[in-house]
């Protein structure tokens, strides 16, 4: 079973990703900044993250950076409701393996989260 | 001035009529001196002949009585004579001076006056060896007791044969000339007739002074006081500002060209002043102008601040929108799952996703538009970003029936700003195009430089040949959310945000567009220079 953390400050955003990959067969585990879903990584590995950019406190960015040189092997998807070309080829550049605009369907979802998985 | 001008040119004038006057005076003067001495000469000559007949006579009859021996005769002979008007006296004395004969018997014995005309027509010193003058001087005039004129006349009488051989031995053969016969005649009458002469010729020459001075005055005032003063009233007139006036050509004199070109000169003030007139209005309307434009530049400056404001505040809400959406698409999705796919409620659950949907294409295209933030400036090539633009549509679906006709100018056009917003614009500018068209037809584009206000500015050209703008839709098209677009097609941002974009740069959009024939859109952004 993957698990897979959410970090997302809308509890809207959390509740979706948990119900559209519940289907899925997949443990889903949320956070509500960046501060939580860290601690939470140390408490216990995960899979995959999905992370939300616009963040009050820490910001996806700051997370990813922080991800991806502690936990390396766990991938990253960014949701975001607010993306640019740039915003979306640095991410990618970070260690972002995906990269998700909201709003989006949970098939599209499940996709992206199998395709990363499968990496 | 005025006066002073008055004052000058009757100085001209009195100084006219002074010298003319005078000259004419001296001329008439000499003239009338001229004709009197004429006339006394030509009547003294008279008188001269006159006198030098009279004594030839004397002579004659003197001699014929002295050859006869009949002395006393020859007293009778001056007596009667002299009984003559006009003869004062007739004497006849010898050599010597002495009085042999008069017509005043109380004269005979005595000498004659030696320093008179008697003496000294012939000889200039009286004594034993006198000297001789070339030529005798016979005649000469003096004044009477009365005042009047008097001739005198002396006539040698010169020895001949007859006289130093005649029985009455009186006269020597040696002896050259034996005497004299001296006229007096009185020349009173003719005095008078002078006098007379002299005194209507005065008055013709006073009558001719006159009527010359008042011709003379007539004909100053005529050629050159009326028109002096006219001229004067003229330039009056016109310092006054009365350019209108004309001065009267009298004559084609000096004074008449000076009216002429008075008059021209009064035609070129004219026409200048209303030049300059026209230039003060034409600035007026510049200045008017002008002021409209920083106007409307300070208008629009407000109008993008707005748009930017508004653009913030979109996007900040179009954020905040999409994650309660997510929970709207993502919910429905699992509910229609759960209900067997044709059912009613599978339809219901479609229009939610449907209209969710909508509204997350709307978001991002707010968006899209109102990026504000993340954008990198920098110099950009508009043909660059004009041809991205073109490649990234020219496959789709919508443009597969347009043709495009690229015109671009043929060296970069370099401008400063963020390459993906000048190619948000131009998307939407050949999107709106296609949309016009339906879809078919053929876009032209094309890149060229332009100077506006002396500045260099790229000029972009999008131009359809589709259904153009309502008139009453001009003024609009720049408004957020102004669109005749079906609401899944268009958002009205397209332009409004292309319009904030362009300002923020220092540019400009201009629209042309003829109802049912097409549209234009120039897009201007200011070249950078180098
Ligand atoms: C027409 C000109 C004439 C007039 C007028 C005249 N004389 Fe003579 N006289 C002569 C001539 C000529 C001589 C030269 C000698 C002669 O008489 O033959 C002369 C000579 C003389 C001599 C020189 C002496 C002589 O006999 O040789 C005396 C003196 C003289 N005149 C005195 C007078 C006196 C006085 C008067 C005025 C009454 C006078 N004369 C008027 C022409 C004139
Ligand atoms: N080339 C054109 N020919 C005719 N009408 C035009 C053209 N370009 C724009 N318009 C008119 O101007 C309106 C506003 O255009 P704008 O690009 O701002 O919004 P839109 O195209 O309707 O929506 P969006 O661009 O946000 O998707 C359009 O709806 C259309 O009526
Ligand atoms: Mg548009």
């Amino acid at each position: 079973m993957k698990k897979i953390l959410v970090i997302d400050d809308e509890a809207i955003v959390r509740m979706s990703c948990e119900r559209a990959l519940a289907s899925e067969g997949c443990e889903v585990k949320t956070a509500e900044s960046g501060n939580v879903g860290i601690n939470m990584l140390e408490n216990e590995p995960f899979n995959l993250i999905l992370l939300d950019m616009k963040m009050p406190g820490m910001d996806g960015l700051e997370v990813l950076k922080i991800v991806k040189k502690r936990w390396a092997e766990t991938k990253v998807i960014i949701v975001t409701g607010y993306s640019t070309d740039q915003t979306a080829a640095e991410t990618l550049k970070l260690g972002a393996c995906d990269f998700i605009e909201k709003p989006f369907t949970p098939d599209t979802l499940a996709a992206s989260v199998a395709e990363a998985l499968k990496k | 001035m005025k006066r002073l001008y008055f004052r000058a040119e009757e100085s001209i004038k009195a100084k006219l009529i002074i010298a003319i006057g005078l000259l004419i005076i001296v001329g008439s003067s000499v003239f009338w001196y001229a004709i009197l001495h004429k006339q006394k000469t030509d009547i003294m000559s008279i008188a001269v002949r006159y006198a030098v007949s009279f004594t030839d006579y004397i002579k004659e009859r003197t001699r014929y009585n002295m050859l006869n021996l009949h002395s006393s005769d020859i007293q009778k002979t001056l007596e009667d004579i002299s009984l003559a008007k006009g003869v004062e006296r007739v004497r006849i004395f010898n050599h010597a001076g002495k009085i042999s004969y008069s017509s005043s018997k109380e004269d005979i014995g005595k000498p004659v006056d030696k320093d008179s005309l008697a003496c000294k027509g012939c000889h200039t010193e009286i004594n034993k060896s006198p000297l001789l003058l070339p030529e005798q001087q016979k005649w000469g005039f003096y004044k009477d007791s009365e005042g009047f004129t008097a001739l005198k006349f002396v006539e040698p009488i010169y020895n001949e044969t007859a006289c130093y051989t005649s029985e009455c031995h009186v006269h020597r053969k040696e002896e050259k000339i034996l005497g004299f016969i001296a006229a007096d005649m009185s020349l009173a009458l003719l005095d008078e007739a002078q006098f007379k002469q002299g005194l209507a010729l005065t008055g013709y020459v006073f009558i001719f002074i006159i009527a010359i001075s008042i011709s003379l005055v007539i004909i100053l005032y005529k050629i050159v006081s009326k028109p002096v003063s006219e001229l004067a009233h003229g330039m009056k007139m016109v310092a006054e500002g009365n350019l209108d006036y004309s001065v009267k050509v009298f004559s084609r004199d000096e004074i008449g060209l000076l009216a002429e070109a008075f008059n021209s000169m009064t035609k070129d003030i004219k026409a200048s002043r209303h030049k300059m007139e026209e230039w003060t209005r034409t600035l007026e309307e510049e200045v008017a102008r002008k002021t409209e434009e920083i106007r409307k530049t300070h208008a629009s400056l407000v109008q993008t601040e707005k748009l930017a404001s508004l653009g913030r505040m979109a996007a900040g809400v179009a954020h905040e929108i999409n994650n309660p959406l997510t929970g709207v698409v993502t919910f429905a999705h699992l509910l229609l799952k759960r209900v067997p796919p044709d059912s009613e409620d599978a339809q219901d659950i479609n229009v939610i996703i449907e209209q969710a949907d909508r509204c997350a294409i709307i978001i991002k295209n707010l968006l899209m538009f109102a990026r504000a933030s993340a954008t990198e400036k920098g110099e950009v090539n508009v043909n660059d970003v004009l041809n991205k633009a073109v490649f990234m549509l020219k496959n789709q679906e919508k443009f597969y029936n347009i043709k495009f006709k690229i015109d671009q100018h043929p060296s970069p056009l370099m401008t400063f700003g963020d390459f993906s917003q000048f190619q948000q614009i131009f998307l939407n500018m050949l999107i709106n195009a296609a949309d016009a068209m339906n879809e078919r037809g053929t876009i032209s584009v094309a890149t060229r430089k332009i100077v506006e206000n002396a500045k260099p500015y790229a000029e972009i050209e999008f131009t359809d040949t589709g259904c153009g703008i309502k008139k009453e839709d001009m003024s609009k098209l720049f408004e957020p959310f102004f669109t005749t677009k079906p609401a899944e097609k268009g958002t009205g941002l397209g332009l409004s945000v292309s319009h904030g974009i362009v300002a923020q740069y220092g540019g400009n959009i201009k629209v042309e567009s003829k109802e049912g024939e097409g549209t234009s859109f120039f897009v201007r952004l200011p070249l950078k220079e180098d």
